[in-house]
């Protein structure tokens, strides 16, 4: 196996090894997720199918598909500083960070549970949402999903990491996420569409991944719509990922570095 | 020869955060600074065991930070076995940490399940871990808890689990913080066996030990280093700090009794009931003779059921260091 591949394995199997010895969390999670899905399906009910924006995809479904992928962006941007974090104070990270292992690598390894976690709640969203609630998804656009979610994750990685140095350097604040969660949930389309905002606000919604990442999702699970149909969406979440992971990844190794000389790198 | 670990003119000032409010409230004052490293050289041999002494705040780990890569200096190098702190790749393979700190494992899985983990991170080649693994548990009697909890071991336990990590990726240096500062006297007396017999014995490692156990820089280590205040005050063998500071020998004399008028030729340190007879510690200063104290004793009729060298302590030796230092004097001896 590739190194790299092998030390995300250890981190993934480490991480459920911890997380399997807490089953009755485990259990009471995937509960909550159905229970709150429960409580969105009635609340849809309250909402104007035709409301501008929808574009004629049913409430409850616009809107489960906006929750389980804010989810995933929430998680790519929370996890990384979330997770260093939590070493710092389990005493872990400097065991950690005195191995041979990239400092980068470790960051971004400790996240590789959350992903996989996420994903498998975005997975558990749609079979609930099929089975229970009689949600139709089209099957026939899935590399479009799959290219969709892979740019999505690696444009916030890039925040993500950027943000777990925050975490190193300040120890508190984490002020990158505050201000990218407030704007993902606002302005990301995730619970109402674009159109419901003052026109002098919509343009905020171009500059975040997550737009165009729902665009495509809903547009291929909800709509049917074609890769091709979707490719200019596709290309504005490309371009948003180029420039995005690159910055992340460079100015996590400024503040490591940073981190590294202030003598803050396994404090909390 | 290569030295082990080597450091010249290290300097380091952390800068204290200050908090929003102050931010606010004083903008313009200067933010605090902690000077931990004042101009460190420090010379560790292959195969050394090397103490590293200091009082709290005395940039002890600072230093173990530093040679760690986990913190830059500000001024000088710092090279482990010829490679730059800087150079972290060249470096983290040839060292392994060894901390007090029992929580630096992961509590929910089993020892075995943690070396895993930890080998995976140190390189160790997937075809030899499983062995490698067993190999290390069995060196620190750790395989039939192997399999149980890291959080039903106990503090000996946990700390042999710290060395077996640390040993691995079989690195040539060991850096010890306080390993044994949470153990019990006997745990720690089997973890200085284990360091001075199998670690020095038969691994032949580079230790580097930070501690302010007097009694373990004593037991385990060739030479010592006294850090205080972010600058290495003195460093030799245990027996040549032992004697910072001191000009007088101190003999330890048996005697059927102690006649007073020796006490107008020769100090007397202390003076106590023997076995029918007086036990008598005398300091003899720079001119003053064993042989002649022994010969003015016998010449006065008196018994000598036995006479002793009474070695230097380090404690008292790394107390007269620190005094001199808070007198500021500069000097490095008296």
């Amino acid at each position: 196996m590739i190194p790299v591949l092998e030390k995300l394995w250890a981190f993934l199997k480490r991480d459920f090894l911890s997380e399997v010895s807490y089953r009755l969390a485990f259990l009471l999670q995937v509960f909550g997720i159905v229970l709150s899905m429960a409580a969105f399906y009635f609340m849809t009910g309250m909402i104007d199918p035709a409301t501008p924006g929808l574009d004629g995809i049913p409430p409850f479904q616009w809107l489960l598909v906006g929750l389980a992928f804010q989810y995933y962006f929430s998680t790519a941007l929370y996890s990384f500083s979330a997770k260093i974090r939590n070493e710092q104070m389990l005493g872990t990270l400097e065991a950690m960070l005195v191995s041979p292992t990239p400092t980068s690598l470790v960051i971004f390894s400790s996240a590789a549970w959350d992903f996989a976690y996420a994903g498998f709640r975005v997975v558990v969203y749609f079979t609930v949402a099929q089975i229970v609630f009689g949600v139709h998804l089209h099957y026939n656009s899935l590399g479009a999903v799959a290219l969709g979610v892979l740019l999505t994750m690696l444009s916030s990685v890039g925040l993500g990491i950027l943000s777990a140095s925050f975490i190193l350097y300040f120890k508190r604040g984490d002020p990158i996420n505050f201000a990218l969660s407030g704007l993902t949930t606002f302005f990301g389309t995730v619970f109402f569409p674009v159109e419901q905002l003052p026109h002098a606000l919509r343009a905020v919604s171009d500059y975040l991944p997550i737009t165009w990442s729902l665009r495509v999702v809903r547009g291929a699970l909800l709509q049917g719509r074609t890769f091709a149909e979707l490719r200019g969406d596709l290309a504005a979440l490309a371009l948003l990922t180029l420039v995005l992971l690159p910055s992340g990844v460079a100015l996590s190794r400024v503040a490591i570095r940073r981190a590294k000389r202030e003598g803050s790198l396994v404090q909390y | 020869m290569q030295l082990a670990i080597e450091g010249t003119g290290l300097r380091k000032t952390f800068v204290k955060k200050r908090s929003i409010r102050e931010l606010v409230t004083r903008p313009f004052r200067a933010p605090q600074r902690v000077r931990a490293l004042r101009g460190v050289d420090l010379a560790v041999e292959r195969g050394e065991i090397f103490g590293l002494l200091g009082p709290n705040g005395a940039g002890k780990t600072t230093l173990l930070k530093i040679l760690s890569c986990l913190v830059l200096p500000d001024e000088g190098t710092a090279r482990v076995e010829g490679r730059d702190v800087r150079e972290e790749r060249l470096v983290k393979p040839r060292i392994g940490l060894v901390n007090s700190d029992e929580r630096s494992f992961y509590w929910r899985l089993s020892g075995r399940e943690n070396l895993r983990f930890f080998a995976v991170l140190y390189d160790v080649p997937r075809e030899r871990r499983e062995a490698r693994i067993e190999a290390m548990l069995r060196r620190v009697d750790l395989v039939g808890a192997a399999d149980r909890p890291f959080s039903d071991y106990s503090s000996g336990m946990k700390q042999r689990m710290a060395i077996a990590r640390a040993l691995l990726h079989d690195p040539p240096i060991l850096l010890m913080d306080e390993p044994t500062r949470s153990l019990d006297p006997a745990s720690s007396l089997a973890l200085r066996r284990f360091v001075l017999e199998e670690l020095r014995g038969r691994d032949g490692k580079t230790i580097l030990l930070a501690t302010h156990n007097l009694k373990e820089a004593e037991t385990l280590c060739d030479r010592i280093a006294i850090l205080v205040r972010g600058v290495v005050r003195e460093v030799g063998t245990v027996d040549a700090v032992r004697r910072w500071g001191v000009r007088d020998r101190v003999f330890t004399v048996e005697v059927s009794q102690w006649p007073n008028v020796l006490g107008r030729t020769y100090r007397v340190l202390a003076e106590d009931a023997a076995e029918g007879g007086r036990r008598v510690r005398v300091a003899l200063s720079e001119g003053q003779r064993l042989d002649r104290l022994l010969r003015d004793v016998l010449e006065l009729g008196v018994e000598i059921r036995g006479c002793d060298r009474v070695e230097p302590d380090l404690e008292e030796a790394f107390a007269r260091i620190l005094e001199a230092e808070s007198g500021d004097s500069g000097e490095t001896a008296p």
